[in-house]
């Protein structure tokens, strides 16, 4: 079995963390080796370099790996209450390649849940602690936006403007202030202006079907880009390389990892340091199959908690239909107007904790067909009253950590190299069905305010699951997490867990902009410590 | 934030590899068939490619300008999406006959020959008992192969607004006007500091 010399640092995972990890040792010359499970996106693969791109979305891009079926995907079967709807990607880039680029900061509050509001758990950081990257994080994936928010702390100003209102945009706004509710242009993760080489936005829209032309800020063509680019200093990005386990030295110290190439061929790779940021499943999948005579429940598991607390948050959509034609088909999909008046924790309501809405386009054709043009003699009718007329309200709150909703192998679907599944179990507690229900009322307040003369929505069941976090969560107790507050395991020195896994809470806000802070860093601290870790 | 996709309330599954019934979503997942072209049926005799042509376009019939599903090929493509899916060739194959069946029950005669309201009649009794899922397989190909075909597309623009060729070739918004933001920036801090 081939291996090379011993490297410096081993990440596994390409995606948001991963990427930003790369670039971030590569910069400061430290040898670093990348085992990406999955390839490159080509071009043809992406639906929106195409007129059919509604049909590709729902096949070769299907956000479900069960469905699209790559050749880097592993089964992933969805149980409980309130089963996810998987959304992940294995590629370069990760699940990035297919988000609408929201990237919100966490709020101080929301490191400190189980101090303010007596539920969850806190970090053992907080948010002075990843302020400053945050800041390098916006400037490296080039964000959209303004400073000045007021449910935000005072930040230095984003590096690009925000995005056009468009007509939903104005619509929200309206409602806002007909309710006296406080609104912000979103921050996203999108070039408003030709940036570091990358174009600006032209307005394709439906952003998380491939954006074409590198505007939207998915790790592939930021950070991947920049990690590459040097010959001597560039990262050595392995693809189609999917990791059986992580191995380990005599001393209990990661040694490195066997993985499986495009060919079937089973590889090593040993390094001083291993990172793991295979994503919210990936990771514990992967740890739950490196078991040993010294974890025989899986590495970095003495807790019993890889794989458990796993959150996805309460989220909906609350679709405001109109009488007039609301120009559907045009503006960012993330949202270029969004508000936080229901985000911090009020007393006067029966649920803890808070959500965030964005308004969005309206649906396309054929989405919309599906979801409310019946057969038959009246479909037609139902077309001409939605299609064109509505507007969509991405509704997302917290959903605090519970052992009870996890992730496990799933031997009785295994992946193209005999590598299991996995299996999630999800239910919502009680707190979040009454989040739920409050974002659902007043998205339809607000969507009335605006002038709505009708709303649906999609309820909060089964479960988005775009946002799949901490399933390996940081701690300052190893009785109770899996990696210190330097994303660091309690039980392996030398191997760290930096990506959506480690996230404590998950606030109430998409994720990808504070995964990608703690992943930079994570990075910072093995570079102060890297006498010591070898 | 990703896009939800293909929610369908009243109906929506979570997909479970493994599992003993035959999901026509995961089956169909890496097939692609073009839309917009001319093509012949692979699978389907003539018979059954009649029966499908009427079941389609009872699905999405003609008004107006807008074409029925079976004028824009829907039922070549579900044929040729089944081609490329050997497991669902039995499925589409059962499906049709079942419903000629009940058209031949209920009418006398073909499914193709009955009026628009017999087929509706036939198309419900059959989609209350479809344990095989080819109900919503074949509507929702039909609705694939309407809402992607050009010739669609283009009388949608013209009868609803709704700009499909944008999402291709871009489009062009009024920039952001940071003077909306007068009273929001008359707002005190709303954070909470923790």
């Amino acid at each position: 079995m081939a291996h090379d010399d011993e490297r410096d640092v081993l990440i596994i995972g390409a995606g948001a963390a991963g990427g930003a990890m790369a670039w971030s040792l590569s910069r400061r010359k430290v040898d670093v080796v990348c085992l990406e499970q999955g390839d490159w996106v080509p071009p043809t693969l992406r639906p929106k370099n195409h007129l059919d791109w509604e049909v590709r979305a729902r096949r070769s891009w299907s956000p479900s790996p069960n469905i699209r079926q790559w050749p880097s995907d592993y089964p992933v079967a969805s149980y409980g209450d309130d089963p996810i709807s998987v959304f992940i990607y294995n590629a370069v880039g990760g699940s990035t390649i297919g988000y609408a680029g929201n990237f919100w900061r966490f709020t101080p509050s929301d490191f400190r849940v189980r101090s303010l509001d007596g539920v969850g758990v806190d970090w053992p950081i907080g948010y002075e602690d990843l302020a400053p990257y945050y800041t390098i994080n916006e400037r490296e994936m080039g964000v959209a936006g303004l400073a000045g928010d007021p449910w935000s702390p005072p930040r230095e100003p984003l590096p690009l403007p925000p995005a056009p209102l468009g007509p939903q945009g104005q619509l929200m706004i309206e409602g806002c202030e007909k309710l006296g509710w406080e609104w912000w242009p979103t921050e996203q993760a999108i070039t408003t202006r030709p940036y570091e080489g990358r174009p600006a936005c032209d307005l394709k829209g439906y952003c998380p079907f491939g954006c074409p032309q590198g505007a939207l800020a998915t790790v592939d063509v930021t950070y991947w880009r920049k990690a590459l680019r040097s010959a001597r200093n560039g990262v050595d990005l392995r693809t189609n390389a999917r990791v059986r386990e992580i191995t380990l030295h005599p001393d209990g110290r990661a040694k490195g990892a066997l993985y499986y190439d495009a060919e079937g061929r089973l590889r090593e790779v040993r390094a001083k340091v291993v990172v793991l940021a295979a994503g919210g499943l990936g990771t514990p999948r992967i740890l739950l199959q490196s078991t040993s005579s010294r974890h025989p429940q899986g590495l970095a598991n003495s807790s019993g908690l890889v794989g458990k607390n796993l959150m996805v948050h309460v989220q909906t959509f609350v679709i405001g239909r109109f009488e007039e034609p609301v120009q559907a088909w045009q503006g960012t999909w993330g949202g270029a107007v969004s508000s936080r008046q229901f985000y911090e924790t009020d007393p006067a309501n029966d649920y803890l904790r808070g959500f965030v809405m964005s308004i969005n386009p309206g649906w396309s054709p054929l989405n919309l067909a599906l979801q409310v043009a019946p057969w038959g003699a009246n479909h037609h009718a139902a077309m001409d009253a939605h299609l064109n007329h509505e507007v969509v309200l991405f509704c997302c709150g917290e959903d605090l950590p519970e052992e009870r909703n996890r992730v496990e192998l799933d031997w009785d679907n295994l992946d193209a190299f005999g590598l299991p599944g996995v299996k999630t179990f999800y239910s919502f507690d009680e707190n979040s069905k009454r989040l739920g229900a409050a974002m659902i009322t007043k998205g339809t307040q607000l969507m009335e305010a605006a002038g709505a003369s009708g709303v649906r929505d999609f309820g909060i069941s089964p479960a988005l699951g775009w946002h799949l976090m901490g399933a390996a969560r940081m701690g300052s107790d190893p009785a109770s997490s899996v990696v210190d507050a330097d994303n660091r395991a309690h039980d392996v020195s030398n191997l760290f867990i930096a990506d959506s896994t480690s996230l404590a809470t998950g606030g109430g806000v998409n994720p990808t902009s504070t995964i990608q802070a703690v992943a930079l860093r994570c990075a910072e601290g093995i570079w102060e410590r890297r006498r010591e870790l070898g | 934030m990703a896009m939800a996709y293909d929610w369908r309330k009243e109906e929506y599954e979570v997909t479970r590899p493994g599992r003993t019934r035959i999901d026509y979503r995961q089956e169909i997942g890496r097939a692609h068939v073009p839309i917009g072209i001319e093509r012949e049926f692979a699978v389907l005799d003539p018979e059954r490619a009649g029966a499908l042509r009427a079941w389609v376009c009872t699905l999405i019939p003609a008004r107006d300008e807008r074409p029925a599903a079976g004028d824009v090929g829907a039922a070549e493509y579900i044929d040729a999406t089944v081609f490329l899916t050997p497991r669902l060739r039995g499925v589409l194959l059962d499906a049709i006959d079942t419903v000629e069946h009940m058209a031949q029950k209920l009418t006398g005669g073909q499914f193709a020959e009955a009026t628009p309201p017999e087929r509706t009649a036939v198309l419900r009794a059959f989609a209350a008992n479809d344990p095989l899922d080819a109900f919503p397989m074949v509507r929702d190909l039909t609705y694939e192969a309407y809402y992607a075909h050009p010739l669609v597309l283009d009388v949608l623009e013209r009868e609803t607004g709704w700009r499909y060729e944008v999402a291709i070739s871009g489009g062009d918004l009024e920039p952001f006007d940071e003077r909306l933001l007068d009273r929001m920036r008359t707002v005190p801090p709303r954070w909470r500091n923790a």
